[in-house]
């Protein structure tokens, strides 16, 4: 049998605070499994857990209790590492380097050599989109440009497993949007996937399953289209109907035992008009170009 | 594989190094002091006016190679952990042994590179001096052809970048557990200071103290490591003394290497338990 991506099994993290030693819980018994080629979201508030767990599972902190294994192996090894990609959050890297040589840095860490290196910067660059910024320095970058180079370093080395936390914060909607396209690309290639945030509209529809924890403990765990159904209610989508037509629906609904709970127009979201103002004229020039 | 990452992170930090002000700054300074020797001193011809630049000179590369050797050690190391670039470092397939190493052989390059260009100043201003005097002394009036062991100025800059080896490897040690870059200096510029001066207590007391004082002072003596082992510049330089066998510059080296081990692996052992 294959081993899960990631299996965290009763990982609990205590930290020291104060001259007395007085133990903070960060992370409270945390069990958790994640499949291969699944994309996974860890949701919650700040302080959850969210990112003590990413660290403990990246080597970065030691777990108090439990333990936690990618693809199998212990995470605390730097060979279970050879398999993993990570975006921090609010990613900071080298300003002298340009973008080129940072990936190439990375490539060399994760122990890329010679002209399978070369190609590997040249596609994940082009990947991200930032092939035309490549050449300038990481100092002159904006934020999404930041999260783009970030990116490429996570995945230069190819790895299985990816880690990303908080990857659109600070990114406009456009960017969020290239970001979410970018992870489902990554599915679709059979990589699994562990993003965290917060922001819950942009990974709903993203992730396959989510956990939600909240003061370091799990609170649910499941498939995001089951956990977003509400078995209580239907949804009847109408276009073009008249008052009359209403009323009769109405009716009908109330003849078979059903409620109508709420009738109004449908609305928008703001980011969907965004999308549309920002993205119609670029589209347009592009075209001319 | 682990000699390419180790060179890799050794090379990132060179060029963060050679970018920062600090390192320029201090490198320009040196250069001046060095270059200006023979304008601190009462003219003295013969011997005398060399001697006092080459003191002047090597004076001057243990004060600031100390003050690189400690502040960039700090600084790049703290550099990482407060950027936060550590942890996308440390994400990868990289040990930490890995990590400090290549931390510490970046500094090293560093210092090489600085102690070379105030040996080339230095031999510089010698030879230019010794020219002069010659040239005013004939070779049957002084009776030799040359004052100085050009060769033994790199030689003893050598010695320098060893002995300012173990300075880095002790800043790194510290660094290992210090929470702050501040603590880390000031910490390190006082264990400079033990090293470069434990001999005086050492000479004086351990002829005379008895039991657990002559005890403390041995222990004293052999956890800090004695910098005035270093200071054989003059007799290396001037032909006017004998010279320093090779074999003792191979001691001396061995000395250094060993203490920089025994601190790096100190600082490895405090560094792979740290949390980030």
């Amino acid at each position: 049998m294959k081993p899960a991506a990631l299996e965290i099994n009763n990982l609990t993290k205590d930290f020291s605070v104060g001259l007395r030693g007085r133990k903070l819980r960060a992370v409270d018994g945390l069990d958790l499994t994640v499949g291969e080629n699944e994309i996974f979201g860890l949701l919650g508030p700040n302080g959850s857990g969210k990112s003590t767990t990413i660290k403990i599972l990246l080597g970065l902190l030691s777990a108090s209790q439990g333990e936690c294994r990618i693809l199998g192996k212990s995470s605390q090894s730097a060979s279970a590492r050879l398999e993993v990609g990570y975006l921090p959050e609010a990613p900071y890297f080298y300003r002298y380097l340009t973008g080129r040589e940072l990936v190439a840095f990375y490539a060399t860490i994760c122990g890329m050599r010679g002209a399978a290196r070369k190609r590997a910067i040249e596609e994940v660059l082009d990947r991200v989109g930032i092939a035309d910024a490549a050449d300038r320095r990481v100092g002159t970058y904006s934020k999404g440009m930041l999260q783009r180079i970030g990116l490429a370093q996570a995945l230069v080395h190819d790895p299985k497993f990816i880690v990303l936390d908080e990857p659109t914060a600070g990114v406009d909607p456009l960017g969020a949007a290239a970001i979410g396209e970018i992870i489902l690309e990554l599915k679709e290639q059979g990589k699994t996937v562990l993003v965290s945030s917060h922001l819950l509209t942009q990974l709903e529809s993203l992730c396959d399953r989510v956990v939600i924890l909240h003061k370091g403990r799990k609170v649910i765990e499941g498939n995001v289209d089951s956990l977003l159904l509400d078995e209580t209610v239907e949804e009847i989508v109408v276009e073009g109907l008249k008052p009359s037509g209403r009323q009769a629906l109405q009716a009908v609904v109330h003849e078979h035992g059903g409620h109508c709970r709420e009738t109004s127009g449908s609305k928008r979201s703001l980011e969907s008009i965004f999308m549309e103002a920002v993205q119609a004229p670029a589209e347009k020039e592009g075209s001319q170009t | 594989m682990i000699w390419e990452r180790t060179a890799a992170i050794a090379a990132n930090t060179f060029l963060e190094a050679v970018r920062q002000k600090f390192f320029n700054a201090l490198l320009l300074l040196a250069i001046a002091l060095v270059a200006s020797a023979r304008f601190f001193q009462q003219f003295d011809f013969g011997a005398g006016e060399l001697k006092f630049i080459a003191d002047f000179g090597f004076g001057a590369l243990f004060v600031f190679g100390a003050v690189l050797s400690v502040f960039m050690t700090a600084q790049l190391f703290f550099n990482e952990l407060e950027n936060r670039t550590v942890q996308t470092l440390l994400a990868k397939p990289l040990h930490r042994i890995e990590f400090l190493v290549g931390k510490w052989l970046g500094g090293q390059l560093v210092v090489l590179v600085f102690v070379f260009v105030i040996c080339f100043i230095l031999a510089g201003i010698l030879w230019w001096r010794e020219s002069d005097l010659l040239g005013r002394l004939s070779v049957s009036e002084v009776g030799v052809r040359a004052l100085v062991r050009y060769s033994d100025i790199f030689l003893y800059g050598f010695l320098q970048w060893v002995k300012f080896g173990v300075v880095s490897s002790i800043t790194l040690f510290i660094a290992s557990f210090s929470n702050t870059n501040l603590y880390t200096i000031v910490v390190a510029f006082f264990v400079l200071l033990v090293c470069q001066l434990q001999y005086i207590a050492r000479d004086a007391y351990t002829a005379t103290a008895e039991g657990l004082s002559r005890w403390l002072l041995t222990l004293i003596a052999w956890v800090f490591p004695n910098f005035q082992l270093f200071n054989v510049g003059e007799r290396m330089v001037l032909l006017a003394n004998d010279g320093l066998p090779i074999e003792v510059v191979l001691r001396i080296t061995a000395y250094g290497v060993i203490y920089m081990v025994l601190f790096l692996a100190l600082a490895l052992l405090h560094f792979r338990r740290r949390q980030f």
